[in-house]
């Protein structure tokens, strides 16, 4: 049976993230992305810390990233996942990667084309879990039935996101300890002590 | 609800599509001498190949009408239309070379790939430069005069050239489709193949979008080459079912072009414009992020872009209370955004340096401490 359903949740949790890069080698063997690693495992802040958080696609409801492409070719399959661009179509003009508002796909000039996570859909349309979360020993990636996590953490799964006055809903989650208001992605943030 | 709003359509596109048809029928008229050199064999083809322009502009133009489609192709026609133009022309000839002749992108895709398509995508071409013409009666044979021994050529009505009919060119000439059918054939084997060995296309390839072109595609060729088998070894035996079973084929993929895979092949020298916009943009420079400060994006499509998320209403993702857009940060600082928010409404609880005061002086990196 697919993994990619209703029922399943891909779950983020960056505070669990031991930086150990298995995600990283694993996510190259999926057969989509042909021994290319989608997954980004970049360091918050090196000088401060040795925190590292592993980024996902977080597959919008509404994808920035197919909106702004001019070949048309950012597909939103019904199961609510955003693949990697068309061969056939995909012009690699860095639209998507310049415009996705997590930072996620990666243009290959070389090969024209946009390649980015896409839940391993060639494991998950025949029932088995995406790589990165196959391997990540912390769970900070994690790919579980919706009921489960609600009794596996403290935190709880929020699918919405605000940059200024912008709302992105996504398939995927971030854990939060509250999911009334969205998480607000405010720049300032990356800049100690504010713009 | 009007009519063209319920069948989705849009009028821009629609008429600019009625005009490209009509000047495509201009053409055969005038190519064909008033419809004198038509052939009437081929009638059935003709007016599947006018339906087919039509659909075929009809998506061409409401794709670019898109934003951000319509971004790149005004660029590209600023480009050409100003004093660089010529400059551009030859540039962009080059990158058609490199792109769409030699298509080299695909192999760096993969060498399996890119054998497939060039066998395909020449092989198709390769037929279609050679039945148009002969469907808009643009181009057609008679004998030379009283001369039953050789061929002549007429290309506008006019007389071009004369062969003899036991001469390589007409060799050539005569099976030209046949070779083109035997590429097609060879290409769509060896997608076949490679999609049945590839675990990516295999989980993500649709019947109607992938499949089913190549198996019209096959149809096409298969029946084009029985023709040929038909008349040449056979005696012509059952050349006329075969000659419609042939049609039949044709017109289906003719049909289909607006609606499938194949509309790529129209869709596919944007390619070439974009190449000229990074070019453009990599000579004014890059603008950096306005967190880490490393420069990432080419001014060009700065500008353009912030255009662009308005047009699309994707509006007010600022920063600094308005002072900069989204899109001054790099991927990476996105993706660091995200844990900075995560850690924040976390109350920095994950993070267990929080709260410790930066080093004032930066750190040696790793090397500079072995060294010494």
């Amino acid at each position: 049976m697919p993994l990619v359903n209703e029922e399943y949740g891909f779950f983020v949790d960056p505070q669990r993230c031991i930086g150990c890069r298995a995600c990283v080698g694993a996510c190259a063997e999926c057969g989509t992305h042909r021994g290319r690693s989608m997954i980004h495992l970049d360091e918050i802040d090196r000088l401060a810390s040795t925190q590292t958080v592993p980024t996902v696609c977080m597959h919008c409801e509404d994808p920035i990233c197919a909106q702004v492409c001019p070949a048309d070719a950012i597909k939103r399959s019904e199961d609510g996942v955003v693949h990697s661009s068309q061969k056939p179509r995909c012009i690699g003009c860095q639209n998507c990667e310049l415009s996705c508002p997590f930072g996620v796909p990666i243009v290959f000039s070389g090969l024209e084309q946009m390649l980015k996570c896409d839940l391993c859909y060639d494991r998950t349309s025949e029932g088995l879990r995406p790589m990165c979360a196959t391997v990540c020993p912390s769970q900070a990636l994690l790919y579980a039935p919706k009921v489960q996590i609600e009794g596996m953490r403290k935190n709880k799964p929020l699918r919405e996101f605000t940059i200024g006055e912008l709302h992105v809903k996504t398939r995927n989650a971030v854990m939060v300890p509250d999911t009334e208001v969205p998480l607000h992605l405010d720049a300032s943030l990356l800049i100690a002590g504010g713009f | 609800m009007g009519l063209l709003q319920r069948m989705e359509l849009h009028p821009r596109p629609l008429v600019r599509a009625a005009l490209t048809t009509a000047g495509v029928a201009g053409l055969v008229a005038l190519g064909s001498r008033g419809g004198r050199w038509l052939d009437p064999a081929l009638l059935g083809y003709l007016l599947a190949t006018l339906f087919a322009t039509f659909g075929i502009a009809y998506r061409y133009w409401d794709w670019v009408d898109r934003p951000p489609t319509w971004m790149y192709f005004r660029h590209t026609l600023k480009t050409l239309m100003s004093p660089k133009g010529f400059t551009a022309f030859f540039k962009m000839g080059k990158a058609a070379t490199d792109q769409i002749v030699l298509q080299r992108f695909i192999e760096k895709r993969s060498l399996k790939r890119w054998g497939a398509h060039f066998l395909l995508s020449w092989g198709c071409l390769l037929g279609f430069a050679i039945t148009i013409p002969l469907v808009f009666g643009w181009v057609r044979f008679t004998s030379a005069g009283l001369d039953a021994t050789r061929y002549q050529a007429w290309v506008m009505g006019v007389p071009a050239f004369t062969f003899p009919l036991d001469s390589l060119i007409a060799t050539v000439t005569f099976h030209a489709l046949d070779i083109a059918a035997v590429m097609v054939i060879a290409g769509c084997a060896l997608s076949f193949i490679r999609r049945h060995q590839d675990e990516g296309d295999t989980a993500t390839q649709r019947t109607d979008l992938d499949l089913m072109p190549l198996l019209l595609l096959i149809a096409v060729s298969v029946t084009g080459i029985m023709l040929t088998v038909s008349e040449a070894y056979l005696q012509g035996r059952n050349f006329h079912t075969i000659a419609y079973l042939h049609e039949l084929t044709v017109i289906l993929l003719l049909l289909s072009l607006p609606f499938g895979k194949l509309f790529h092949i129209v869709q596919r020298p944007a390619q070439i414009g974009v190449k000229l916009y990074k070019e453009q943009g990599e000579a004014e420079g890059r603008v950096p992020c306005k967190a880490c400060g490393a420069p990432f994006i080419r001014a060009n499509q700065r500008r353009d872009l912030e255009e662009l998320w308005n047009r699309l209403d994707l509006k007010g993702a600022t920063h600094a209370g308005g002072r900069f857009h989204h899109l001054d940060l790099c991927p990476r600082c996105k993706r660091r955004l995200v844990a900075k928010s995560q850690s924040k409404r976390l109350g920095g609880g994950f993070d267990p340096f929080h709260g410790m005061p930066l080093p004032t002086e930066p750190i040696p990196d790793a090397t500079t401490w072995s060294s010494k």
